[in-house]
């Protein structure tokens, strides 16, 4: 519904070229959804490992506005042009076609993606640091124009609550808040590409200017919606990592941050807490009123991005080998090829922890 | 009544006016309006029937002011509340608040405490059902107890809201404040069952017209979609606006918006209910603040917008009934000056409530399953929205799930899921009647020969009044009469900063500190 197809292809270039890449890289071994979800940035761990796996971490969690509709659309309009195919006859899994190799071939992705994207580090609080930002802009901007009333870009109580904390707990006077606030904002941009930081501020809402949406600042530049979110996302994540590194240049913005394991769910953090004091699997899934396999997709999640956690209690090493070498001999990712292959004795969760554990790097 | 009683009355009609024009800005009362402030004032439980747009909140606003305690105001609409507040708070009344289920937890405990400081307090009906709620408010004297959206009580109503069936009792528990019920549209067998669930006695009623005479209605027929695009953007090129367009599907706003654009280079944006919050948020703002010229949107758009001066609204689908016609029109011109409500009917356009009605209710092979999935034990209701979310998996629309859920909270627990069945079904039929019974008003509002505003007066059971200028176009107007050139608006068009650098600077005031 949304992204329809505009005149002229090359409106159309970048979200083609990505698509086709995705596709190319998953290579027909999850079905669609699982690139929908990719980019929607959902928050199972089959999602995350997933991006691993196929190697499209900087891809995760890009566009959290995608509706599914439009997503389908893009899928028939590649349809349509024959560069992909359905390799199943439930027409849930494609891979590319002959055509669309050549098509891909065209262009070079590593080039069209901006650096900024493969920071990969703050992506599970981006969409929370992102709403706090906005709001906190969008309030001081009221303080400073003596708006005595506005409607807040959003409602999402945890955000307005750190947003309300920030403000009420800085000593400096309101007017130097607002001063101290913007040029930290302004030394971020500064140090971001510009045609990034133009995209990410065209965002922000200030007094009586309310900010543009994703898809109205594609209509505006005539640039593609993915591109669009594309470099909005590298800003956004560029800005996060200056944020983490340089902590002391940006006293107030970096308060915006959430602290936190790096890149672990918050789901995921607290359940790595219970097992860290050794608690069970079993035992952490009681305490925090979760099922069982809640608690996996964490351990799965932590044993992507927390190579140090011990898992032996889940994973022998030489269960471990076992997997990896049917997956590797198999060449596949798929869990249930593989599982077929090691018959009984081994569970999904520990084939999933295998994997995981072996496509970090 | 003794003439003490009536000073006093001068009294306190006086103070009203001046309340009026200090806080609110307005010299004038709108017609209406006195009185029930007046009956409020003398303590009486009120109905009062105001259509949109005709100022029902001062009603209980501007008594809040000269009563002793706090107003307490019952909504079910989480936006309506938030926009009262912002606007209270624009009037300078820092004594606001809301408590609903949307807030933070935090919050929730910080206007508890403060609570005998409150003026107004709006709250939802589930937090008003919650005892540790009821508790603390029973301690603080409330000094009016107002129902807004009255007509979620009534199970006639479209939009029936068990919790409010509770209200008689907690206002009750809560010292049996008096009650003011407003609602914007009603018919009498709606009223008479909100005075008795209520519990209104010796009831003041205030009716007002549903006629908006500062609005000129326009029916075109066309013969299909093409001719539509090609009179909309006719009728777009010189007519005053801001306006809206209201779409019957997510689609059309989006095209609409993006013809708009291209064509007449109007600053034009969608707005439906499949955006992410913040960008819906985003789209409103901008047309609140005049960043917009006009706003393509579904019927997901409106609830608790306060824009006066939008002059044009037009329904590039006709809506399913003559409620939410009037509802959606209504929003025009609330500033009192003259508006215009532009219909385009195509007979291909008739597919569209029908199917609206049909997503109301569950198909019968669907309930039949789901009750039979609830018998199995594979759903369980014990957390209503993951099973209002199943349902909608299950490819179920949400008014259908919401059906469903409602059907079997009424289900006595010794029976089985499925012994509900017949009944449900029955309902579904009885309710469907009563819909297209509404659907075939608004049709035959459209084909209709005679003066249009004469034709839904009637239905509302109204008499005709003196019509105005504008009325209709079967009373004969001139469109040209509403083209921008005849008024003299003062254009804000404020301009979107792209670069950066620029916007920055503009949002927190830069270059006037570098001057101070
Ligand atoms: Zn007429």
């Amino acid at each position: 519904m949304t992204e329809k197809v505009r005149i002229g292809d090359d409106a159309l270039m970048f979200s083609e070229t990505l698509l086709l890449f995705l596709i190319k890289q998953f290579n027909g071994e999850r079905t669609l959804s699982g690139i929908y979800h990719l980019l929607k940035g959902k928050k199972s761990s089959q999602s995350i490992q997933d991006s691993f796996l196929f190697r499209v971490e900087p891809f995760y969690h890009l566009c959290d506005d995608l509706e599914r509709q439009s997503f389908q659309k893009l899928i028939e309009h590649l349809g349509d042009h024959e560069w992909i195919k359905y390799v199943n006859s439930e027409q849930t899994r494609v891979i590319l076609t002959e055509k669309g190799m050549d098509k891909l071939s065209m262009f070079k992705i590593e080039r069209m993606i901006p650096d900024g994207l493969r920071i990969t580090n703050y992506v599970t609080t981006e969409k929370q640091f992102w709403l706090r930002l906005q709001l906190l802009i969008q309030t001081l901007s009221a303080l400073r124009y003596q708006q005595t009333a506005f409607l807040p870009i959003t409602k999402f109580p945890a955000v307005t609550e750190a947003v309300r904390r920030i403000i009420m707990e800085s000593s400096l006077s309101r007017n130097q808040l607002v001063h101290q606030f913007y040029q930290e904002i302004r030394r971020l941009l500064t140090s971001i590409p510009i045609l990034e930081a133009n995209i990410f501020a065209s965002q922000f809402s200030g007094y009586h200017m309310t900010g543009l949406t994703l898809r109205q600042i594609s209509d505006e530049s005539g640039k593609d919606l993915f591109e669009c979110r594309t470099f909005f996302k590298a800003a956004l994540r560029r800005i996060m990592q200056e944020l983490s590194k340089n902590k002391s240049r940006y006293p107030f913005t970096a308060l915006l941050m959430s602290p936190g394991v790096s890149g672990l769910s918050t789901t995921a953090g607290v359940s790595l807490r219970f097992l860290k004091s050794g608690l069970s699997a079993q035992e952490a899934a009681h305490r925090r009123n979760l099922s069982i396999g809640t608690i996996e997709d964490h351990l799965v999640e932590i044993a992507l991005k927390d190579p140090t956690f011990d898992l032996s209690e889940y994973l022998t090493d030489e269960l471990e080998h076992r997997i990896m070498d049917h997956a590797n001999r198999l060449n596949t990712r798929q869990l249930k090829t593989i599982k077929k292959a090691l018959q009984e004795g081994v569970s999904y969760f520990q084939i999933r922890l295998a994997l995981a554990k072996n496509t970090v790097r | 009544m003794g003439s003490l009683n009536n000073l006093r009355e001068e009294d306190l009609l006086r103070e009203a006016k001046i309340i009026l024009k200090e806080k609110f800005g307005y010299h004038q009362f709108r017609s209406g309006q006195q009185k029930i402030i007046q009956d409020v004032l003398n303590g009486r439980d009120v109905f009062a029937m105001m259509p949109t747009g005709s100022g029902k909140s001062l009603c209980y606003q501007i008594p809040g002011y000269l009563l002793n305690g706090t107003v307490l105001i019952v909504s079910p609409l989480l936006s309506l509340m938030e926009d009262q507040i912002n606007a209270l708070r624009a009037a300078g009344e820092r004594h606001a608040r809301a408590l609903n289920g949307m807030m933070h937890a935090q919050e929730r405990i910080r206007v508890l405490r403060h609570l005998e400081e409150l003026r107004f307090l709006y709250i939802s009906p589930e937090m008003l059902c919650r005892s540790d709620i009821r508790e603390a408010l029973a301690k603080i004297t409330i000094s009016l107890f107002v129902v807004d959206e009255a007509h979620c009580v009534s199970q006639w109503g479209h939009e029936f809201r068990p919790d409010y069936l509770q209200l008689a009792r907690i206002r009750e528990q809560l010292g049996h404040p008096a009650c003011l019920a407003v609602t914007a549209t009603a018919d009498e067998r709606v009223r008479e069952d909100i005075i008795r669930s209520l519990e209104l006695h010796e009831v003041a009623q205030t009716i007002m017209s549903v006629d908006r005479t500062n609005i000129a209605l326009v029916v075109r027929n066309v013969s299909n979609d093409d001719e539509k695009m090609e009179q909309l953007c006719k009728l777009l090129r010189t007519t005053r606006l801001p306006g809206i367009v209201y779409c019957a599907s997510r689609d059309w706003t989006e095209r609409l918006a993006e013809l708009v654009r291209r064509q007449l280079g109007l600053r034009a944006a969608f707005y439906h209910g499949g955006m992410e919050s913040i960008d819906r948020r985003k789209i409103q703002n901008q047309f609140l603040d005049n960043q917009l010229d006009l706003l393509c949107c579904t019927n997901a758009f409106g609830m608790g917008i306060n824009k006066p001066d939008i002059r044009l609204v037009v329904h590039f689908h006709f809506p399913a009934t003559m409620n939410a016609y009037l509802q959606e029109i209504g929003r025009a011109s609330r500033d009192g000056q003259q508006g215009l409500a532009v219909l385009y009917y195509s007979p291909q356009d008739n597919q569209y409530p029908e199917g609206f009605i049909d997503s109301n209710f569950p198909e019968d092979a669907f309930l039949l399953h789901t009750l039979h999935e609830l018998d199995e034990g594979v759903l369980t209701i014990k957390n209503k929205d993951q099973f209002l979310n199943d349902l909608q998996e299950r490819g179920s629309s949400e008014t259908a799930a919401r059906f469903i859920y409602e059907r079997i909270r009424e289900k006595p627990a010794y029976q089985s899921f499925h012994s509900i069945f017949k009944r449900s079904k029955s309902m579904i039929e009885q309710r469907r009647r009563v819909l297209l019974n509404d659907l075939s008003i608004m049709k035959n509002y459209l084909t209709a020969t005679e003066c249009r505003r004469a034709y839904y007066l009637k239905v509302y059971h109204e008499d005709s009044h003196e019509k105005p200028v504008y009325c209709c176009d079967q009373c004969g107007i001139n469109l040209a009469d509403f083209d921008s050139v005849n008024f003299e608006d003062t254009v804000i068009n404020r301009k979107q900063l792209m670069s950066w650098e620029e916007r920055l600077s503009y949002i927190f005031k830069e270059s006037e500190r570098s001057k101070q």
